[in-house]
């Protein structure tokens, strides 16, 4: 690319431009402008009205201005106050005195590659109240967000730094349903932004507003802009908290260790078989032994001798008869630590902002955290009244080791903590991890040996993102822009498996240690030619521009093992010695990462590197009458490096249109409606989805474990095979999202309530699907094709209302969000399409993607009740392995036979709505704040019961209900079937509604008392501020739900075929305790 | 306007210009950045040539296997076929708890769906196989660089085993698809079906045969890898394909070919090292040390810490016994009670056909048989109390997973000796289970095998004589005392055979004999003494359900009694089968597997019926 070329044009733009400052400097006004207290406000901007040029005033309030002549109108603004208009006239120096703002109109919002003011906007913006965000404690603005936008659905968990799943308007694709993130106008990636450096944040949701983002846009836009320095003295401000995560109070319903023997010696019985837990002892009651091994020993027994102790052999570990409380062994309280300093300054030349931040947060999780170190230095340099240049420099590094097997997998740590029997100890007598691997005692791992070994493991990240851009101002009414950006990403982790002596399986697996690299960089290229006027009534504005983006990820891996023990003891490696130079050399393995960062590299998980790029043309028009009638338009040529060159490029228009019914005269007599606009829109988005950036093409490829051989027949090497690994699609394009919006905004009651609703429509087109090709084709990944529709409709409603009861001060803001998600068809000829957890897949899928229904719907067995008797077996539909105290299945098709024709949809794990509710409320120096979020109506899959409720599953733990409540002859209204030892489809062997919960919730997520010292008090030590608070995060949350918490992530997060099962989920819901402290001076 | 002004205003219109200018460059300059060529990957045109073809072969003898491609690495697959082979037989039980894999289950006990993911997992990688034999098929068709004989063998083997990829699904669902080079997803005829335009079952018999012809037209004798197919397993092959019809003749045809003069035969059978079909010693088929010995007709070659961490018999992996012994994971696939019966001999040395299931059991925990047994138990399956390799003496219960549902036993044949460990036992890490993946190989074809079906094509269409003397080279080989467990002598790994001298103290009392002359002269005692000879030779290898099938040709009279006799009599121990007391094999139905659901319905989705469901599901 000729970029030089075009550099050198630039260049000359830049040089040519000082010439034009020489325009006609006619006059010079100077001023000041206070507000209604008489108090210079700095940084406040005036401009002349019509025209581009503007001023700021300094930190005692006073400007000066050019102006070309007497009849030029000035405008007055500053963020916070009303803005004022005053021809300037005869007057060679002005007071001006700002009235502080109750309405928001005027705000000016950052959109799509502009600004509008927020009665001009016409398409669906969601403005964040970032300062209600802040109140979150969490290191991730994303986890901040939820509930604060209306249209944003956002569900997280509750480990540190861990991810969302974020929905704007719904679900949008089975793949990534992620919104595209700006940063200052950069593509970027919120999750690791200081949420204090944030400025304003705004999610675009419909078509009018984020169509000029074209084939990124369908999943929804947020636009986050950081942080920049004012005009004024230099300003300080600390802010920082400290607190206290508490683990849940009740764990996971699980027995004790005689109600779990009795548990399961009678499922023994009840199949009519002796006993045979080889612990427990083949009576009819169960004898807790004194010791698990050597197996059922007795006190006294002569293996029981610590001298015999032997790892593998005669590991010594007594019988914890009360029973081990394996969710609080794992769970403790931690700490969270956020600081933040920042210093921002500015004058007429020159804004600077710097910040440095530090937050961690201790995971309640044993041995799991969040550490980030940030810096952000953001700069504009006014070259002159016409050329701005600056920077946005986001710097962090972080500590984030991964949660072994990750969050919402059976095999993870807190799923051990539901699976592992309470019989066993945390330690042997020897202090080393008691486990599984004497007898009977099922297959799950100690907890807390799997999280204490991860002690040593490093997790860092460091990244660099931002850009440099540069701003002239041309003619009277042009503005060109022009902005280089992106992010440099690299990540280093290691990790090291230690031989799990302690377990039943796999307790002789070597040692091993694994090294992982990744490198991520994007860079983004924009430019931008900005017009506007205003001519009479009519306010005209219109941008043209470019944009380049390129990326490129690459990750490697390297893996050895047999480790040199440094402690025969308990078979453990001193970590200095974790380099890929120890351990044996034969069996070593190297690769590339796949493209989700894992070893594995299949189907789904095509290897790195890969590279793609985009290159885009755009145009937008905004226009308004009279500040009455609003008309927008966008339009955006997208080119994909991912497509063929004939699918390549495609366009991406929308219209928006508004109607400011209170500025009608018919209007004017109702005198309580301050603001009313009705709006609407319809546009046109796209999304490349999460597909193959290679998809085009046909691909052949080598790998180890997929096409290398031994040929040779040594045993101990093979020759290197090549195989068919993607079939290629020339005729794959985007996703196409046709969205259309109507809305009404209005300000009311003297400013006192503001209200946004809106109803959409979101239909997606030609979705990105990797369809199943007959096992026939060959084995090679297909590509995407685009086959397959889903409409999303929904409500989003936001209102805030702001009052006052003599002194106290009170606002409340809600938002509430709805979106009713339907598939509306699939490749042509396919009826469903099943695809499994990875959270687990002993059921196969949990859901069905089928056309009439939500995405992520539950199908399977619907269980009507359990049987009663063997009378009730027989007058019932035939059903596999039916017998009294099992499952009885609803007969769908009425056909007098369970089959899997029977299976249905019985639950949708989308909510009704979900809903959030701030409430603000200050007097004098108090403040007060709570924040509740609500989520309605989505229906979870609990999981930990096919665990728990049922002995026959691998005998680890088992909850009280199944002790408790599980049916026998004289039980015949139980909850829980019969407690037995086999394993088959009238049970455990299939998905069933039997695991169907309602998860719904209420939560208070923060409230804050807060007390800010008075300022006359403050001014003898120089400070501006100074608000001591103290908050409770996660108060209470009430749920019907029988897990920890029916908030419940993905388990992979790229994938919204599945969600809401809860599979051994970091909850989210613990309750936290902070202090903190905000100051400025 | 004076001339200060036009000046300026001439500035603007250059800036206007040089503004859209850039625009319009930028745009230019868009075609070359959005041509992002694919990273880490071969275009296919880079392949057209005799090492690219070379390396679509390895790949494709990979999936013999069973692993990798679209079904990823999965039990159901397994080259060793243990789950329908041997599970859904009367070898082994599923093993571990009973919910654990248990979409096994249902195979077991004959009770399964045809959504069951076992079977999907086994139709994807077969076709898999198919497909990477096509493309080495469709890429010397664009080649021409590569030298004649090269082609030409590059071309037998890639028919040898699309050949047996397709025998694989011939033997499990019988009416499969056949799926030859021309089957390309860009031709758009992948949903192949397996009717003829009337709707009737289509038989692939032919075309199989077609392969395994075309692979011995051009295969040569010796191969410069053992583990590449030759001539000799190409005719083995197809003998086999022949057998599987009831074409004893042609079977015998092409099996006197094979049979060297050491086994009374005239025939020159060969491995692709060169070395004479033979029979070795029995455990040396089943040791990673000795394998690919002259008894090795064609088998998946394992390996381990080769840098791929599963190409060490990933099907197997869950097949060892559960926790402390060798591999440390996982009581799957414990040989039956009914098995270790069947080794039961009578005075004579003879199996007891019709009485061996009946009390006492082998091994059982209180009164345990006590009489004499076949010494070829004790390699095929780790018995309480008798060694297990160097592992010391089998532990009575610790290695059984759920001793209320799992027997007695532990399997064998496919796990290693302690001095083996991380030499031929895995020593990578790269997944869940490395210390159950060794470099046993898979033997798909051993002449012992070839051995015996000489003998039923003989008992059919030759002499009865020659049969029995074909039954006793297997019963002589496995009466080597040499060849013995023993308790008083340590194991030798590199051999396969317990240390000379002190071999004294045999592990059980084992006893036996060849069959006496004339013995054979009644075909159907004749019949039955083969195909119980089948069972204790070849227990455990994956065979004996499809030689059950085979047998029964869809009569009805075979297999189901067989099994529904096994599953009567495995209800009254401590069994899957106690807990699945309505387990029941139906005649004409369970023969032959159901087609997977999910290939039916991608298949047929488009309304036309390519793949016709399995009568009786």
């Amino acid at each position: 690319m000729s970029s030089k070329l075009t550099v050198r044009l630039w260049l000359a733009i830049l040089l040519l431009l000082p010439a034009t400052t020489i325009l006609a400097q006619q006059k010079t006004v100077t001023g000041k402008i206070t507000d209604s207290n008489n108090q210079p406000i700095a940084g406040a901007t005036v401009s002349v009205k019509g025209s581009n040029v503007a001023a700021q005033t300094n930190a005692e309030g006073f400007f000066s201005i050019s102006v070309p002549n007497a009849s030029a109108v000035l405008v007055f603004t500053s963020i916070g106050y009303e803005p004022k208009e005053l021809p300037v006239g005869t007057n060679a120096n002005l007071t001006v005195s700002l009235k502080t703002t109750t309405s928001s109109l005027n705000e000016v919002v950052i959109t799509g590659y502009t600004a509008q003011r927020k009665k001009d906007i016409t398409g669906s913006v969601a403005v964040v109240e970032v300062d209600n965000m802040r109140q979150i404690p969490t290191g991730t603005p994303e986890k901040a967000l939820q509930g604060q936008a209306a249209g944003v659905t956002i569900v997280t968990s509750g480990a540190p730094g861990s991810n969302s799943n974020i929905r704007v308007r719904g679900i949008t694709s089975v793949g990534p349903t992620d919104p595209l993130v700006i940063i200052d106008g950069t593509p970027g990636n919120m999750h690791d932004l200081n949420v204090n450096d944030i400025e304003s944040m705004q999610v675009l949701k419909d078509a009018g507003a984020a169509a000029i983002y074209g084939v990124r846009g369908s999943n929804g836009v947020i636009v986050i802009t950081t942080k920049r320095g004012r005009s004024g003295k230099p300003k300080i401000t600390y802010d920082g908290y400290v607190g206290t995560q508490r683990p849940l109070k009740e764990g996971f319903n699980i027995a004790n260790t005689q109600e779990t023997a009795n548990a399961i010696q009678q499922s023994y019985l009840n199949n009519g078989l002796t006993p045979g837990n080889k612990q427990l002892g083949s009576g009819n009651t169960p004898v807790i032994p004194d010791y698990i091994f050597p197996t059922a020993a007795k006190e006294g027994d002569p293996n029981t001798n610590p001298s015999t102790y032997a790892l593998y052999t005669n590991q010594i570990t007594k019988a914890n008869k009360a029973g081990t409380d394996w969710f609080h062994e794992i769970f403790k309280p931690a700490v969270i630590t956020s600081h933040n300093l920042s210093v921002s300054s500015g004058n007429d030349r020159s804004t600077f902002y710097f910040s440095v931040g530090y937050f961690n947060q201790q995971g309640t999780l044993l041995e799991t955290y969040l550490k980030r170190y940030s810096v952000r230095v953001n700069t504009t340099f006014n070259l002159s009244n016409k050329i701005r240049i600056g920077e946005n420099a986001y710097v962090f590094y972080r500590q984030n080791p991964a949660l072994p097997d990750g969050n919402q997998n059976e095999g993870n740590a807190i799923s051990f903590s539901y699976r592992e029997s309470p019989i066993i100890p945390v330690y042997d007598i020897k202090g080393n991890f008691a486990g599984t691997g004497s007898q009977n005692l099922g297959n799950s791992e100690n907890p807390v040996a799997n999280l204490r070994r991860i002690h040593d493991n490093k997790g860092n990240d460091w990244q660099i993102n931002g850009n440099v851009f540069g701003e002239v101002d041309l003619l009277k009414h042009f503005t060109a822009r022009t902005s280089f950006g992106g992010f440099v990403d690299n990540r280093y982790w290691a990790q090291f498996d230690y031989t799990q002596y302690e377990n039943a399986e796999n307790n002789k697996n070597p040692n091993a240690f694994t090294e992982y690299y990744r490198y991520n960089n994007s860079w983004t290229w924009t430019n931008t030619l900005t017009y506007s006027n205003i001519f009479g009534d009519h306010n005209i504005k219109a941008l043209i521009g470019t944009e380049a983006i390129e990326y490129y990820l690459r990750g490697i891996y390297g893996t050895r093992n047999n480790y040199p023990i440094t402690n025969a003891g308990n078979l453990t490696v001193d970590p200095a010695l974790w380099t890929l130079l120890f351990g044996s050399p034969s069996g070593q393995t190297n690769g590339n990462l796949n493209i989700n960062d894992d070893v594995t590299i299949d189907n789904n998980n095509p290897p790195t590197p890969v590279q793609s790029s985009l290159y885009s043309q755009f145009g937008r028009i905004d226009y308004n009458y009279a500040d009455k009638y609003l008309i927008s338009g966008t339009l955006r040529r997208d080119g994909s490096s991912v497509f063929t060159k004939d699918k390549r490029f495609g366009w991406f228009p929308s219209v928006t249109a508004g109607w400011r019914i209170s500025r009608e005269n018919f209007m004017t007599s109702y005198r309580w409606i301050t603001d009313l606009k009705l709006r609407g829109g319809w546009g046109k988005l796209g999304s490349i989805s999460n597909i193959n950036t290679t998809n085009a093409f046909d691909l052949y490829n080598q790998s180890a474990a997929n096409s290398f051989y031994d040929l040779i027949g040594d045993n101990n090497s093979a020759l290197t095979g090549i195989y068919a690994s993607q079939l290629g699609n020339l005729e794959t394009t985007w996703e196409e999202d046709i969205i259309t919006n109507v809305g009404i905004d209005a300000t009311l009651l003297n400013n006192r309530l503001t209200f946004s609703l809106e109803w959409y429509k979101k239909s997606i087109s030609g979705l990105l699907f990797r369809p199943q090709l007959a096992a026939t084709a060959g084995g090679a990944r297909p590509a995407f094709v685009n086959a397959g529709d889903i409409q999303n409709t929904g409500v989003d409603l936001s209102a805030t209302y702001n009052g006052d009861i003599s002194e106290v001060k009170y606002a409340v803001t809600g938002t509430f969000t709805s979106y009713n998600n339907k598939v509306k068809s699939l490749p042509e000829g396919i009826k469903y399409y099943d695809r499994e957890s990875t959270g687990s897949n002993r059921f196969g899928a949990f859901s069905r993607l089928q056309p009439g229904e939500a995405l992520g719907a539950f199908y399977g067995y619907k269980v009507i009740g359990l049987f009663q008797s063997d009378d009730d077996v027989n007058k019932s539909p035939t059903q596999e392995a039916a017998a009294p105290g099992r499952f009885k299945y609803l007969d769908a098709n009425a056909d007098g036979k369970i089959s899997d024709s029977d299976r249905v949809f019985f639950g949708n794990p989308n909510p009704n709505f979900t809903a959030g509710l701030n409430l603000e409320a200050s007097y004098k120096n108090f403040d007060f704040s709570a924040f509740f979020y609500a989520s309605v109506g989505n229906d979870v899959i609990n999981y930990v019961r096919y665990w728990t409720d049922f002995p026959q599953v691998f005998d680890g733990a088992v909850s009280k209900d199944a002790v408790n409540n599980s049916w026998t002859p004289t039980k015949l209204n139980a909850k829980v079937p019969r407690l037995e030892r086999t394993a088959n489809f009238s049970n455990t062997t299939v998905f069933n509604s039997y695991y169907l919960e309602n998860g719904s919730f209420l939560r208070c997520k923060s409230m804050v008392i807060g007390y800010s010292v008075p300022s006359a008090k403050l001014k003898r030590f120089g400070l501006d501020r100074l608000r001591l608070y103290i908050q409770a995060a996660n108060l209470f949350t009430i749920t019907k739900y029988t897990g920890l918490d029916p908030e419940l992530t993905g388990s992979d997060l790229k994938d919204n075929t599945n969600f809401g099962i809860d599979f051994g989920n970091f909850p989210s819901n613990q309750k936290n305790y902070l202090v903190g402290l905000n100051l400025s001076f | 306007m004076n001339a200060f002004m036009k000046k300026i205003a001439l500035t603007y219109k250059l800036i206007i210009a040089f503004s859209l200018a850039t625009l319009v460059l930028v745009i230019a300059c868009g075609k070359g950045f959005l041509d992002k060529k694919p990273l880490g990957a071969f275009n296919p045109d880079q392949l057209v040539n005799q090492a690219g073809i070379e390396g679509l072969l390895v790949g494709a003898y990979h999936m013999v296997s069973g692993q990798g491609g679209a079904a990823q690495n999965s039990w159901g697959s397994a080259a060793s076929n243990w789950v329908f082979g041997s599970v859904a037989a009367d070898d082994s039980y599923k093993g571990s708890t009973p919910s654990d894999q248990g979409d096994i289950v249902p195979i077991e006990t004959w009770a399964y769906n045809s959504n069951n993911p076992y079977f999907n997992q086994k139709w994807q990688a077969v076709y898999d196989g198919a497909q990477r034999a096509n493309d080495v098929l469709r890429f010397l068709a664009k080649d021409t660089t590569t030298p004649a004989t090269a082609r030409k063998t590059m071309s037998a083997e890639a028919r040898f085993l699309r050949g047996h990829f397709h025998f694989e699904a011939k033997k499990m669902w019988n009416n499969v698809p056949y799926v030859d080079e021309t089957i390309t997803a860009a031709s758009k005829n992948t949903n192949v079906p397996n009717v003829d335009a009337s709707g009737n079952f289509i038989d692939i018999w032919p075309k199989i045969e077609a392969d395994f012809q075309y692979a011995i037209d051009n295969l040569p004798d010796v191969q410069p890898q053992i583990g590449r197919a030759n001539k000799s397993a190409a005719i083995a092959y197809l003998a086999k394909a022949l057998l599987y019809q009831h074409k004893y003749a042609q079977a015998k045809a092409q099996l006197d070919k094979l049979i060297p003069p050491a086994y009374g035969g005239s025939g020159n059978g060969q491995t692709a090292g060169g070395l004479s079909y033979q029979l070795v010693n029995f455990e040396s088929n089943f040791n990673a040390a000795t394998d690919n010995s002259g008894e090795s007709v064609f088998a998946y070659q394992a390996s381990v810490n080769d840098g791929s961490g599963t190409n060490g018999n990933y099907g197997d992996n869950l097949n060892f016994p559960n926790s402390a012994g060798p591999g440390g994971c996982c009581g799957f696939n414990n040989p039956s009670i009914s098995l270790a019966n069947a080794y039961k001999t009578g005075a004579d040395g003879l199996p007891l056909f019709d009485t061996y299931n009946s009390a006492p059991n082998v091994s059982a925990p209180t009164s345990p048989y006590t009489g004499t047994l076949d010494p070829r138990i004790d390699w095929t399956m780790g018995r309480p109390g008798i060694p297990y390799f160097d592992w010391g003496p089998t532990p009575v219960n610790t290695w059984i997973r759920d001793p209320g549902t799992d027997g007695y036993f532990s399997p064998k044949k496919n796990t290693y000796a302690k001095s083996q460990q991380n030499s031929l036992s895995s020593s990578e890490t790269s997944f869940w289970g490395p210390t159950q993946m060794d470099a046993n190989n898979v033997n798909l074809i051993r002449f012992a095998d070839v051995l015996l079906w000489a003998a039923e094509c003989e008992i059919e269409v030759g002499s009865a004589e020659k049969a029995r003397e074909y039954v006793n080279y297997i019963r002589n080989r496995a009466a080597d005392t040499l060849g013995w467990v023993y308790k008083n002598s340590d194991y030798d790994a590199a051999a396969g055979k317990y240390k000379l001298p002190a071999l004294t103290k045999a592990a059980d009392k084992y006893k036996i004999n060849p069959y006496p002359a004339g013995a054979f002269a009644d075909k159907n005692y004749a019949r039955k003494a083969i195909l119980f000879e089948r069972r204790l030779e070849l227990a455990m290898e994956g065979h004996r359900f499809f030689d059950l099938a085979r047998w029964d040709n869809n009569t009805g009279t075979i297999m189901a009694p067989a099994l529904n006799a096994y599953a009567a009599a495995e209800k009254a121990r401590p069994t899957i089968f106690a807990i699945n007391q309505s387990a029941t094999f139906t005649p004409k139905r369970n023969e032959y597997f159901p087609i997977p659901l999910t290939q039916i319905d991608i298949e047929n989705a488009t309304g036309t019926i390519n793949l016709k469901q399995n009568t009786g599901y």
